[in-house]
């Protein structure tokens, strides 16, 4: 039986960071030409108590949607005997491989598993990539992940991230780097309910926006390599909004860090 | 008495009306072609004073309001600077005395309300930018901005500070204090900025500053959350100032119960809670 706080990871490796593969395929052409043209499901699931957790991918023409919950028929699935097996393999807690249903589809196993690994490697950096191409695919599934762990969180019922939900008006957090808008991500949050979103949110200004001067310096916090008040010092991280929202947001950030390590 | 939060000692510092009397007579000395005209109330609206000062530049035309506006018009076209008072309401002190100084030297017809009596304190000074069409920020947020004129501008910042500290509510508010030319350039900005609008006038609701402030939305094609807080289309009940805006619900209370209705409203349609993936 999984703990509470497993359950909170499970729901953040689901649905924020598994949905990841699919930036990671797009952006890359090596990994996202073993899947052209084809027609195709997979699945990586845990077997819970209560059943099945899932996400899959469904591609269609070489095209990724990625879908919550399960799928009857996967054409490759990766299953997990346990939540905590499941969570433990991609916080990097283990490398315990699990049952592979479909293996013989070799083309299309290596590809997935590529795939994986290459968002796992990025995530799991400790200090920037060289490219500047990587750096901001980086900064980009760090603002994604973020603002969608933040909203899983929520969805889970996490007390301290539902308690926030709860009591917020209608209001947008958002990430950005100054002159990189492709890399934007947000957040909305009303009377309980959040939704994580990709992009600029252009309807109006945010609420609140923690926002970075340069992809190297959004990387310098995201990393936890530097110092978030010299950052803020020597403008390289600006909070546009009230600071103790900052402070507030940027607690559920370090939470989401913690759930997935 | 009860619903007054002023006292005695306050009036001294708080009179708007005083102030313009005494402004005005202060431009009269350096400005001989100053003229003054009154509707039979030089006393209440303190244009008396530039009366007493300058006897054979005043008029009164007794209860002809009309009549005092076609005269003031004619003395304005033969090249004279008059100064027709009456009763409206609006403004705080400081705000008076630098809406006077920029009447004399505005060209054209302008039009200042002020009140009768007393109102709060808003600035320290009277240099703190006023400028003829463009809006003072007295206060910074992005979840609402309230745009307010007048007495209510100190009760916009009052709700402000209890959003705030209660209601972790962020307000922005602005005192439009020119309701023509109004600031379209801070209207639209706080709507873009902060998606909810209220505006809060003494004044009847239609064809002051929240009609204003709708024109400039409406003409701009952005939406937002907007409510206009003034006297509805109605005879208006007699009573004390304080009473009447607590009755109007254009006091600091009534901005606050308006401003947690107006938070509570959808501002997008999108009601689907799935995250993006």
């Amino acid at each position: 039986m999984a703990t509470i706080d497993e359950l909170y990871a499970n729901k953040i490796i689901l649905n924020a960071v598994l949905p990841l593969v699919k930036v990671v395929v797009e952006d890359k052409k090596n990994l996202a030409k073993a899947f052209k043209g084809k027609n195709v499901k997979i699945q990586i699931s845990a077997v819970d108590s209560s059943g099945k957790v899932a996400t899959h991918f469904d591609i269609q023409d070489g095209l990724w949607t990625v879908v919550k919950g399960t799928t009857e028929k996967p054409d490759l699935e990766l299953e997990f005997p346990s939540i905590t097996a499941f969570n433990n393999f991609f916080s990097g807690k283990s490398k315990k491989l699990p049952r592979i249903k479909g293996w013989y589809k070799i083309e299309l196993l290596f590809g997935t598993l590529k795939s994986l690994m290459a968002m796992g490697n990025l995530l799991s950096l400790k200090k920037p990539p060289n490219k500047t191409e990587d750096k901001e695919l980086l900064v980009k599934l760090f603002f994604y992940l973020l603002s969608s762990g933040i909203s899983q969180l929520n969805k889970a019922e996490h007390p301290d991230v539902s308690k926030w939900a709860k009591r917020s008006p209608d209001r947008i957090y958002a990430w950005g780097v100054i002159g990189k808008p492709g890399l934007s991500a947000y957040i909305r949050v009303k009377a309980g309910n959040t939704k994580a979103a990709r992009g600029e949110y252009t309807r109006s200004k945010p609420f609140f926006t923690m926002r970075f001067d340069s992809v190297d310096s959004a990387l310098g916090i995201l990393l936890q390599i530097d110092n978030m008040i010299e950052a803020t010092m020597k403008s390289r991280i600006i909070m546009e909004g009230a600071p103790e929202y900052g402070a507030q947001i940027g607690e559920f950030m370090t939470l989401v860090g913690v759930y997935v390590s | 008495m009860a619903g007054l939060t002023y006292t005695m000692i306050d009036t001294a510092n708080l009179s708007t009306s005083e102030l313009y009397g005494k402004v005005l007579c202060d431009l009269g000395e350096k400005h001989p072609e100053i003229v003054g005209l009154s509707a039979d109330l030089a006393k209440s609206t303190k244009i008396g004073l530039f009366g007493d000062k300058f006897p054979e530049r005043f008029f009164n035309v007794g209860i002809a309001e009309q009549n005092m506006f076609g005269m003031a018009a004619g003395m304005a076209k033969a090249g004279l600077v008059p100064f027709a008072s009456t009763f409206a309401i609006f403004t705080s002190m400081l705000e008076t005395a630098n809406a006077v100084q920029a009447a004399y030297e505005t060209p054209g017809p302008v039009y200042i309300r002020i009140n009768r009596g007393f109102d709060q304190k808003l600035y320290e000074s009277t240099e703190y930018g006023f400028e003829i069409g463009k809006a003072v920020q007295m206060a910074d947020g992005t979840d609402l901005t309230i745009i307010a004129c007048g007495s209510c501008v100190f009760q916009a910042l009052e709700a402000a500070k209890i959003l705030d500290s209660v209601d972790g509510i962020k307000a922005r508010v602005l005192n439009i204090h020119t309701i023509k030319p109004i600031d379209r350039e801070a209207i639209l900005k706080a709507v873009h900025e902060t998606r909810r609008i209220i505006t809060v006038e003494d004044h009847n609701v239609i064809g002051g500053l929240g009609s204003a402030v709708a024109e400039v939305m409406a003409e701009s094609g952005k939406a937002c959350a907007f409510k206009r807080l003034g006297i509805p289309d109605v005879f208006s009940i007699i009573g004390l100032h304080e009473d009447l805006m607590a009755f109007y619900k254009i006091d600091t209370n009534g901005i606050l119960e308006n401003v947690r209705e107006l938070m509570g409203r959808d501002f997008e349609a999108d009601e689907n809670w799935d995250d993006e993936v």
